[in-house]
């Protein structure tokens, strides 16, 4: 990215002041080069980023990031034996015998951290960043859509799923024999993208886009 | 790392307003939406503190029958036990698991505890104008806004061996009232960190 962009398309006769999200502190907008970022003086926060390869390494890390949440929906992702009786449980039979044994709320809450919410949130920035990648028009839901997706992000609950499972691991472990499925795995590297968008996705650059 | 250049004044005293959503800054007077984004813009979130003790409050109550209701029923042909949060702490410490111990105590019962004092205290700081040091203000919700969601672990617990433990007469996991409660809880906790306004607790020096 220029520096070129960080103008474009800006309204009104603000460009070269930043306010810090965390304090409100009015600060001159510095010109970074790529992979730096700018601190408020004040809190700390960081205020201006500016990453390389953003739209290419943020897209690629969604979209394989939808695959895998896919795969861990359906595949098995722990299995446990005990007397000769063998259970396979996938993150969707999970919520499913949830929901039949009268636990509909745990089970819609389980559903909505664990798949909705992630998903929806991919989807949508997958949305946006490919039709930024590939030089679509810009439609108005797209202002939406990322803006959503930046807002879902601490209910996106994969992470802490993993260690509910693990401690649940621990758990029954005494009780019956468990197997960890292919599903589990997934869910694990989903975890890894998680974190990888996050230390790639430059929202002010994507912002800059869109707003041209 | 740089740090930018300050002009020594909040957005706010200089009549303008930043996006929460993009970080255009517009002029105070202006009532559209954010001409970059579309999302609305405030100064200051409105009604902030009186929707944070809100949201904190029913997270309170909520937190008590999630802490006397087992969160989980274990049926075996040995007989029934049901567990609440505190209990499976030390069905755990029992069996040696003083790792996994740790982490659902700290999870469930330190995490929410300090959530509750902290937002609580931040919120009466606003109103009272309390003389804190705005780092420390800072750096607490910050804390709070992070950790937060790590309270949903035991929720997943119960959510997972309740969906894998069905084998029958021998032996089988449901879910207890207690860990609905709790849920209700961690998110209404949640939802009090995320909408009290940080640049709140910067105002009070300058506006008195």
């Amino acid at each position: 990215m220029t520096t070129s962009v960080d103008h474009t398309g800006r309204q009104g006769s603000f460009d070269n002041l930043i306010a810090c999200p965390g304090c409100d502190l009015l600060l001159h907008r510095q010109v970074l080069q790529e992979g730096e970022f700018a601190r408020c003086t004040r809190c700390s926060d960081v205020v201006q980023t500016r990453k390389c390869q953003t739209i290419d390494r943020t897209l690629a890390a969604a979209v394989s990031g939808i695959v895998l949440l896919l795969i861990s929906l359906c595949l098995p992702f722990l299995s446990l034996s005990r007397a000769g009786i063998e259970s396979h449980i996938s993150v969707l039979d999970a919520v499913e015998s949830l929901w039949l044994s009268k636990m509909r709320w745990l089970g819609i809450v389980t559903l909505a951290f664990i798949v909705l919410l992630p998903l929806g949130r991919l989807l949508m920035l997958g949305w946006v960043l490919w039709r930024i990648r590939f030089k679509r028009k810009t439609r108005r839901g797209m202002r939406m859509a990322f803006r959503w997706s930046l807002r879902l992000e601490p209910w996106a609950m994969a992470d802490i799923f993993m260690v509910g499972v693990v401690v649940s691991l621990v758990k029954v472990s005494m009780l019956a024999s468990l197997h960890v499925g292919a599903a589990f795995w997934s869910l694990l590297l989903l975890v890894a993208v998680s974190i990888y968008i996050d230390l790639t996705l430059c929202k002010e650059t994507v912002w800059n886009i869109l707003s041209r | 790392m740089e740090h930018s250049q300050p002009l020594g004044f909040s957005a706010r005293e200089a009549g303008l307003k930043a996006c929460t959503s993009c970080g255009t800054i517009q002029k105070i007077a202006t009532a559209y939406p954010c001409a970059r984004c579309g999302a609305s813009v405030f100064s200051r979130r409105r009604h902030c503190v009186q929707r944070a003790w809100a949201f904190l409050i029913v997270g309170i109550l909520a937190y008590i029958p999630a802490n006397l209701q087992p969160i989980m029923l274990t049926r075996s042909f040995t007989g029934d036990t049901s567990d609440t949060i505190i209990s499976g702490v030390f069905v755990l410490i029992s069996t040696d698991s003083y790792f996994v111990a740790l982490i659902i105590f700290v999870a469930s019962i330190c995490i929410p505890i300090l959530k509750f004092v902290v937002i609580a205290g931040l919120a009466l700081s606003l109103q009272f104008d309390w003389d804190m040091s705005e780092h420390t203000r800072h750096r607490l919700h910050r804390l709070t806004e992070f950790i937060g969601r790590w309270s949903m672990i035991d929720v997943f617990v119960v959510a997972v061996l309740a969906a894998l433990i069905q084998l029958g007469a021998i032996l089988t996991i449901l879910p207890g009232i207690g860990i609905n409660a709790f849920a209700v809880s961690v998110i209404f906790t949640m939802l009090a960190a995320s909408s009290l306004d940080s640049r709140l607790l910067w105002d009070n020096k300058n506006e008195g």
